[in-house]
Protein backbone atom coordinates (compact mmCIF):
# COMPACT_ATOMS: atom_id res chain seq x y z
CA UNK A 1 0.00 0.00 0.00
CA UNK A 2 1.64 3.47 -0.77
CA UNK A 3 1.72 6.36 1.49
CA UNK A 4 -0.40 8.50 -1.17
CA UNK A 5 -3.66 6.79 -1.28
CA UNK A 6 -6.28 7.52 -3.79
CA UNK A 7 -9.47 9.46 -2.76
CA UNK A 8 -12.14 9.41 -5.66
CA UNK A 9 -13.37 13.07 -6.37
CA UNK A 10 -16.88 11.14 -5.96
CA UNK A 11 -16.82 10.66 -2.27
CA UNK A 12 -15.87 13.82 -1.77
CA UNK A 13 -18.53 15.37 -3.47
CA UNK A 14 -21.10 13.33 -2.04
CA UNK A 15 -19.67 14.30 1.33
CA UNK A 16 -19.51 17.85 0.77
CA UNK A 17 -22.96 17.89 -0.54
CA UNK A 18 -24.39 16.08 2.43
CA UNK A 19 -22.53 18.14 5.03
CA UNK A 20 -23.31 21.22 3.87
CA UNK A 21 -27.53 19.97 3.44
CA UNK A 22 -26.99 18.59 7.13
CA UNK A 23 -25.50 21.75 8.79
CA UNK A 24 -28.35 23.41 6.82
CA UNK A 25 -31.05 21.75 7.86
CA UNK A 26 -30.03 21.42 11.51
CA UNK A 27 -29.71 25.63 11.19
CA UNK A 28 -32.87 25.82 9.85
CA UNK A 29 -34.62 23.62 12.41
CA UNK A 30 -32.27 25.20 15.80
CA UNK A 31 -32.95 28.58 14.23
CA UNK A 32 -36.78 28.22 14.71
CA UNK A 33 -38.36 30.08 17.51
CA UNK A 34 -41.96 29.75 18.72
CA UNK A 35 -44.13 32.92 19.46
CA UNK A 36 -45.10 32.56 23.03
CA UNK A 37 -42.30 33.69 25.17
CA UNK A 38 -41.83 30.61 28.18
CA UNK A 39 -40.15 27.73 25.97
CA UNK A 40 -40.11 24.43 27.51
CA UNK A 41 -36.55 25.03 28.62
CA UNK A 42 -37.66 27.93 30.73
CA UNK A 43 -40.45 26.30 31.78
CA UNK A 44 -38.94 23.51 33.13
CA UNK A 45 -36.04 25.78 34.91
CA UNK A 46 -39.06 27.23 36.50
CA UNK A 47 -40.81 24.10 37.87
CA UNK A 48 -37.05 22.69 38.45
CA UNK A 49 -36.53 25.33 41.41
CA UNK A 50 -39.76 23.96 43.30
CA UNK A 51 -40.25 20.53 42.26
CA UNK A 52 -36.97 18.53 42.11
CA UNK A 53 -34.59 21.08 44.31
CA UNK A 54 -32.09 19.45 42.39
CA UNK A 55 -28.93 22.27 42.11
CA UNK A 56 -27.83 20.99 38.05
CA UNK A 57 -30.99 21.54 36.16
CA UNK A 58 -29.89 19.11 33.38
CA UNK A 59 -29.79 16.22 36.04
CA UNK A 60 -32.68 16.57 37.38
CA UNK A 61 -34.17 16.52 33.54
CA UNK A 62 -32.28 13.06 32.60
CA UNK A 63 -33.06 11.54 35.92
CA UNK A 64 -36.38 13.06 36.44
CA UNK A 65 -38.12 14.48 33.38
CA UNK A 66 -37.06 12.52 31.34
CA UNK A 67 -36.16 9.63 33.47
CA UNK A 68 -38.49 6.79 31.72
CA UNK A 69 -35.60 8.20 28.43
CA UNK A 70 -32.77 7.51 30.41
CA UNK A 71 -34.21 3.75 31.54
CA UNK A 72 -34.22 3.21 27.79
CA UNK A 73 -30.85 4.55 27.37
CA UNK A 74 -29.45 2.06 30.25
CA UNK A 75 -30.93 -0.69 28.60
CA UNK A 76 -29.49 0.08 25.10
CA UNK A 77 -26.11 0.70 26.63
CA UNK A 78 -26.83 -3.29 28.82
CA UNK A 79 -28.03 -4.65 25.18
CA UNK A 80 -24.93 -3.77 23.26
CA UNK A 81 -22.53 -4.82 25.79
CA UNK A 82 -24.47 -8.09 25.98
CA UNK A 83 -24.26 -8.53 22.03
CA UNK A 84 -20.65 -7.71 22.42
CA UNK A 85 -19.92 -10.30 24.94
CA UNK A 86 -21.66 -12.93 22.63
CA UNK A 87 -20.12 -11.96 19.98
CA UNK A 88 -16.51 -11.80 21.50
CA UNK A 89 -16.97 -15.13 23.75
CA UNK A 90 -14.06 -16.90 25.00
CA UNK A 91 -12.41 -14.04 25.92
CA UNK A 92 -10.64 -15.46 29.21
CA UNK A 93 -8.39 -18.01 27.67
CA UNK A 94 -7.56 -15.14 25.19
CA UNK A 95 -4.27 -12.60 25.59
CA UNK A 96 -4.30 -9.09 26.59
CA UNK A 97 -3.13 -7.62 23.72
CA UNK A 98 -2.14 -3.92 25.33
CA UNK A 99 -0.08 -4.44 28.21
CA UNK A 100 3.37 -3.32 28.53
CA UNK A 101 6.19 -3.84 30.27
CA UNK A 102 6.54 -0.41 31.53
CA UNK A 103 8.14 -0.16 34.99
CA UNK A 104 6.82 3.92 35.15
CA UNK A 105 3.12 2.72 34.60
CA UNK A 106 3.34 0.38 36.78
CA UNK A 107 4.51 2.42 39.73
CA UNK A 108 2.53 5.05 38.89
CA UNK A 109 -1.22 2.82 38.63
CA UNK A 110 -0.96 1.82 42.27
CA UNK A 111 -1.14 5.54 43.28
CA UNK A 112 -3.44 6.89 40.78
CA UNK A 113 -5.93 3.95 41.09
CA UNK A 114 -7.47 4.69 44.23
CA UNK A 115 -7.64 8.40 43.68
CA UNK A 116 -8.83 8.16 39.72
CA UNK A 117 -11.92 5.62 41.86
CA UNK A 118 -12.33 8.06 44.15
CA UNK A 119 -12.27 11.06 41.78
CA UNK A 120 -15.52 8.73 39.76
CA UNK A 121 -17.46 8.27 43.17
CA UNK A 122 -17.21 11.66 44.02
CA UNK A 123 -18.36 13.05 40.54
CA UNK A 124 -21.57 10.12 40.22
CA UNK A 125 -23.02 11.06 44.36
CA UNK A 126 -22.47 14.81 43.42
CA UNK A 127 -23.97 14.92 39.67
CA UNK A 128 -27.11 16.42 41.70
CA UNK A 129 -25.02 19.77 42.51
CA UNK A 130 -22.07 20.23 39.93
CA UNK A 131 -21.68 19.30 36.90
CA UNK A 132 -20.82 15.23 36.33
CA UNK A 133 -23.20 12.57 36.82
CA UNK A 134 -23.71 9.07 36.78
CA UNK A 135 -22.86 8.11 32.88
CA UNK A 136 -19.58 10.41 33.66
CA UNK A 137 -18.47 9.19 36.82
CA UNK A 138 -18.91 5.69 35.45
CA UNK A 139 -16.53 6.31 32.57
CA UNK A 140 -14.17 7.71 35.00
CA UNK A 141 -14.19 4.53 36.87
CA UNK A 142 -13.77 2.43 33.77
CA UNK A 143 -11.08 4.54 32.65
CA UNK A 144 -8.84 3.88 36.14
CA UNK A 145 -9.92 -0.21 35.84
CA UNK A 146 -8.17 0.65 31.61
CA UNK A 147 -5.30 1.80 33.40
CA UNK A 148 -5.07 -1.46 35.06
CA UNK A 149 -5.50 -3.40 32.56
CA UNK A 150 -2.03 -1.41 30.70
CA UNK A 151 -0.12 -1.74 33.53
CA UNK A 152 -1.25 -5.58 34.85
CA UNK A 153 -1.35 -7.21 31.21
CA UNK A 154 -2.51 -10.82 32.23
CA UNK A 155 -2.50 -10.41 36.04
CA UNK A 156 -5.52 -8.86 36.27
CA UNK A 157 -8.36 -10.96 36.42
CA UNK A 158 -11.68 -9.46 37.03
CA UNK A 159 -14.32 -11.63 37.97
CA UNK A 160 -17.09 -11.57 35.53
CA UNK A 161 -20.11 -13.08 37.59
CA UNK A 162 -19.39 -9.69 40.26
CA UNK A 163 -19.61 -7.49 37.55
CA UNK A 164 -22.76 -9.06 35.91
CA UNK A 165 -24.02 -9.09 39.90
CA UNK A 166 -23.38 -5.40 40.21
CA UNK A 167 -24.80 -4.54 36.87
CA UNK A 168 -28.05 -6.35 37.18
CA UNK A 169 -28.50 -5.47 41.06
CA UNK A 170 -28.07 -1.61 40.14
CA UNK A 171 -30.34 -1.69 37.31
CA UNK A 172 -33.29 -3.67 39.16
CA UNK A 173 -32.61 -0.86 41.78
CA UNK A 174 -33.38 1.57 39.17
CA UNK A 175 -36.41 0.02 38.37
CA UNK A 176 -37.53 -0.39 42.05
CA UNK A 177 -37.39 3.49 42.55
CA UNK A 178 -38.93 3.73 39.70
CA UNK A 179 -41.93 1.45 40.59
CA UNK A 180 -41.79 2.92 44.52
CA UNK A 181 -42.42 6.06 42.93
CA UNK A 182 -45.26 4.56 41.43
CA UNK A 183 -46.49 2.97 44.71
CA UNK A 184 -46.29 6.28 46.51
CA UNK A 185 -46.99 8.99 44.58
CA UNK A 186 -48.91 8.73 41.41
CA UNK A 187 -46.46 8.34 38.53
CA UNK A 188 -43.36 6.36 37.68
CA UNK A 189 -40.24 7.72 38.81
CA UNK A 190 -42.43 9.91 41.09
CA UNK A 191 -40.42 11.61 44.00
CA UNK A 192 -41.21 10.16 47.28
CA UNK A 193 -38.38 10.80 49.32
CA UNK A 194 -38.02 14.53 51.52
CA UNK A 195 -37.06 17.07 49.14
CA UNK A 196 -34.24 19.03 51.36
CA UNK A 197 -32.65 22.38 50.57
CA UNK A 198 -30.92 23.39 47.04
CA UNK A 199 -27.42 22.86 47.60
CA UNK A 200 -26.89 20.49 50.01
CA UNK A 201 -25.36 16.87 49.45
CA UNK A 202 -29.01 14.93 50.61
CA UNK A 203 -30.93 17.36 48.31
CA UNK A 204 -33.12 16.33 45.62
CA UNK A 205 -35.51 13.27 46.15
CA UNK A 206 -34.77 10.66 44.68
CA UNK A 207 -32.20 12.41 42.06
CA UNK A 208 -29.31 11.84 43.54
CA UNK A 209 -30.30 7.78 44.06
CA UNK A 210 -31.00 7.32 40.28
CA UNK A 211 -27.88 8.71 39.50
CA UNK A 212 -25.85 6.64 41.81
CA UNK A 213 -27.63 3.66 40.68
CA UNK A 214 -27.09 4.89 36.81
CA UNK A 215 -23.47 5.24 37.70
CA UNK A 216 -22.47 1.79 39.46
CA UNK A 217 -24.28 -0.25 36.33
CA UNK A 218 -22.12 2.08 33.81
CA UNK A 219 -18.99 1.70 35.22
CA UNK A 220 -19.21 -2.29 35.85
CA UNK A 221 -20.47 -2.07 31.91
CA UNK A 222 -17.68 0.00 30.00
CA UNK A 223 -15.27 -2.09 32.26
CA UNK A 224 -16.86 -5.37 31.02
CA UNK A 225 -16.64 -3.48 27.86
CA UNK A 226 -13.16 -2.87 27.92
CA UNK A 227 -11.73 -6.54 28.91
CA UNK A 228 -13.99 -8.40 26.06
CA UNK A 229 -12.04 -5.68 23.64
CA UNK A 230 -8.35 -5.89 25.30
CA UNK A 231 -8.68 -9.51 25.18
CA UNK A 232 -8.48 -11.01 22.04
CA UNK A 233 -5.57 -12.41 20.95
CA UNK A 234 -5.29 -16.08 20.43
CA UNK A 235 -3.01 -17.93 22.45
CA UNK A 236 -0.87 -19.85 20.29
CA UNK B 1 -12.82 45.66 17.93
CA UNK B 2 -12.14 42.43 19.62
CA UNK B 3 -15.67 43.09 20.97
CA UNK B 4 -16.97 42.35 17.75
CA UNK B 5 -15.81 38.53 17.89
CA UNK B 6 -17.94 38.42 21.52
CA UNK B 7 -20.83 38.13 20.08
CA UNK B 8 -23.27 35.36 19.09
CA UNK B 9 -23.63 35.76 15.93
CA UNK B 10 -19.87 35.46 15.49
CA UNK B 11 -19.46 32.15 18.05
CA UNK B 12 -22.58 30.73 15.96
CA UNK B 13 -20.92 30.95 12.41
CA UNK B 14 -17.59 29.82 13.84
CA UNK B 15 -19.52 26.42 15.72
CA UNK B 16 -21.49 25.93 12.38
CA UNK B 17 -17.93 26.34 10.08
CA UNK B 18 -16.21 23.84 12.73
CA UNK B 19 -19.04 21.64 12.90
CA UNK B 20 -19.22 21.12 9.19
CA UNK B 21 -15.82 20.83 8.29
CA UNK B 22 -15.61 17.90 11.28
CA UNK B 23 -18.81 16.34 9.63
CA UNK B 24 -16.54 16.84 6.38
CA UNK B 25 -13.78 14.68 7.26
CA UNK B 26 -15.63 12.12 8.73
CA UNK B 27 -18.23 12.10 5.86
CA UNK B 28 -14.52 11.68 3.51
CA UNK B 29 -13.07 8.89 5.98
CA UNK B 30 -16.12 6.72 5.71
CA UNK B 31 -16.58 6.97 2.26
CA UNK B 32 -13.06 6.67 0.94
CA UNK B 33 -11.46 4.34 3.37
CA UNK B 34 -11.20 0.79 2.65
CA UNK B 35 -10.65 -0.87 6.20
CA UNK B 36 -13.51 -1.43 8.38
CA UNK B 37 -11.86 0.36 11.28
CA UNK B 38 -11.56 3.66 9.56
CA UNK B 39 -15.23 3.39 8.08
CA UNK B 40 -16.56 3.46 11.83
CA UNK B 41 -14.08 5.52 13.88
CA UNK B 42 -15.00 8.10 10.45
CA UNK B 43 -18.76 7.52 11.51
CA UNK B 44 -17.76 8.35 14.96
CA UNK B 45 -16.14 11.50 13.79
CA UNK B 46 -18.76 12.91 11.82
CA UNK B 47 -21.08 12.15 15.27
CA UNK B 48 -19.43 14.09 17.19
CA UNK B 49 -19.80 17.30 14.87
CA UNK B 50 -23.25 17.12 15.31
CA UNK B 51 -22.51 16.69 19.38
CA UNK B 52 -20.83 20.49 18.85
CA UNK B 53 -23.20 21.86 16.48
CA UNK B 54 -26.34 20.90 18.64
CA UNK B 55 -25.03 22.28 22.21
CA UNK B 56 -22.98 25.09 20.25
CA UNK B 57 -26.64 26.66 18.74
CA UNK B 58 -28.00 26.42 21.65
CA UNK B 59 -25.76 28.98 23.80
CA UNK B 60 -25.33 32.55 23.45
CA UNK B 61 -23.10 35.00 24.90
CA UNK B 62 -24.26 35.96 28.36
CA UNK B 63 -26.05 32.96 29.38
CA UNK B 64 -24.44 30.64 32.31
CA UNK B 65 -25.34 26.95 33.37
CA UNK B 66 -28.45 25.64 34.37
CA UNK B 67 -26.43 25.16 37.91
CA UNK B 68 -27.14 26.85 41.02
CA UNK B 69 -24.14 27.39 42.98
CA UNK B 70 -23.00 30.45 45.69
CA UNK B 71 -22.93 33.04 43.13
CA UNK B 72 -26.01 32.19 41.43
CA UNK B 73 -29.14 31.29 44.04
CA UNK B 74 -32.00 30.70 42.17
CA UNK B 75 -32.65 29.62 38.41
CA UNK B 76 -33.63 32.26 35.68
CA UNK B 77 -34.35 32.83 32.02
CA UNK B 78 -30.44 34.05 31.96
CA UNK B 79 -29.30 30.43 31.81
CA UNK B 80 -28.97 27.74 29.12
CA UNK B 81 -31.61 25.57 27.78
CA UNK B 82 -30.79 21.98 29.59
CA UNK B 83 -33.04 19.89 27.48
CA UNK B 84 -30.08 19.87 24.38
CA UNK B 85 -27.73 19.06 27.28
CA UNK B 86 -29.76 16.20 28.27
CA UNK B 87 -30.82 15.37 24.54
CA UNK B 88 -27.03 15.09 24.05
CA UNK B 89 -25.76 12.86 26.90
CA UNK B 90 -28.04 10.38 26.00
CA UNK B 91 -27.19 10.50 22.02
CA UNK B 92 -23.45 10.30 23.30
CA UNK B 93 -24.25 6.89 25.37
CA UNK B 94 -26.01 5.42 22.49
CA UNK B 95 -23.13 6.33 19.87
CA UNK B 96 -21.11 4.38 22.21
CA UNK B 97 -22.93 1.30 22.43
CA UNK B 98 -23.70 1.27 18.57
CA UNK B 99 -19.79 1.99 18.11
CA UNK B 100 -18.55 -0.31 20.28
CA UNK B 101 -21.04 -3.19 18.87
CA UNK B 102 -19.96 -2.50 15.58
CA UNK B 103 -16.16 -2.70 16.43
CA UNK B 104 -17.29 -6.84 17.68
CA UNK B 105 -18.85 -7.35 14.70
CA UNK B 106 -15.77 -6.36 12.87
CA UNK B 107 -13.51 -8.61 14.83
CA UNK B 108 -15.51 -11.43 14.72
CA UNK B 109 -15.59 -10.78 10.77
CA UNK B 110 -11.91 -11.02 11.10
CA UNK B 111 -11.56 -13.96 12.62
CA UNK B 112 -14.11 -16.09 10.85
CA UNK B 113 -12.87 -14.90 7.23
CA UNK B 114 -9.40 -13.43 7.64
CA UNK B 115 -10.51 -9.89 5.60
CA UNK B 116 -10.77 -6.81 7.30
CA UNK B 117 -10.89 -4.53 3.39
CA UNK B 118 -14.37 -4.35 2.17
CA UNK B 119 -12.80 -4.60 -1.44
CA UNK B 120 -12.01 -7.72 -0.25
CA UNK B 121 -15.55 -9.11 0.71
CA UNK B 122 -17.26 -11.12 -1.42
CA UNK B 123 -19.29 -13.45 0.95
CA UNK B 124 -22.46 -12.56 -1.09
CA UNK B 125 -20.93 -13.91 -4.26
CA UNK B 126 -20.05 -10.48 -5.99
CA UNK B 127 -17.17 -10.40 -8.85
CA UNK B 128 -14.29 -8.85 -7.19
Amino acid sequence: MSLKQKISIQSILVSLVVSIMTIILLGVLLNFTTSFEPTLGNELLRINANNTKSANAVTSVVTYFRGFDTLGEVTILFLSIFGVGLGLKGFKDKLNIFSYENTLLKIGVDTLFPIIILFGIYVIIHGHLSPGGGFQGGVIIASGFLLMFLAKGDDLNINHKILELIESLSGAGFILIALLGLLVTDRFLGNFLPLGEVGKLFSGGVIPLIYIFVGIKVSAEITALLEYFIRIKDVR
Amino acid sequence: MLDSFNQTPFLHSVITIGSFLILLIGLVGALSKKNLFKIFLSLAIAESSLFIYFIGMHFSIGKIAPIVTNKVTEFSNDMVDPIPQAMILTTIVIGIAVLSLALSFIISYYKLTGKMRIDDMNELGEDK
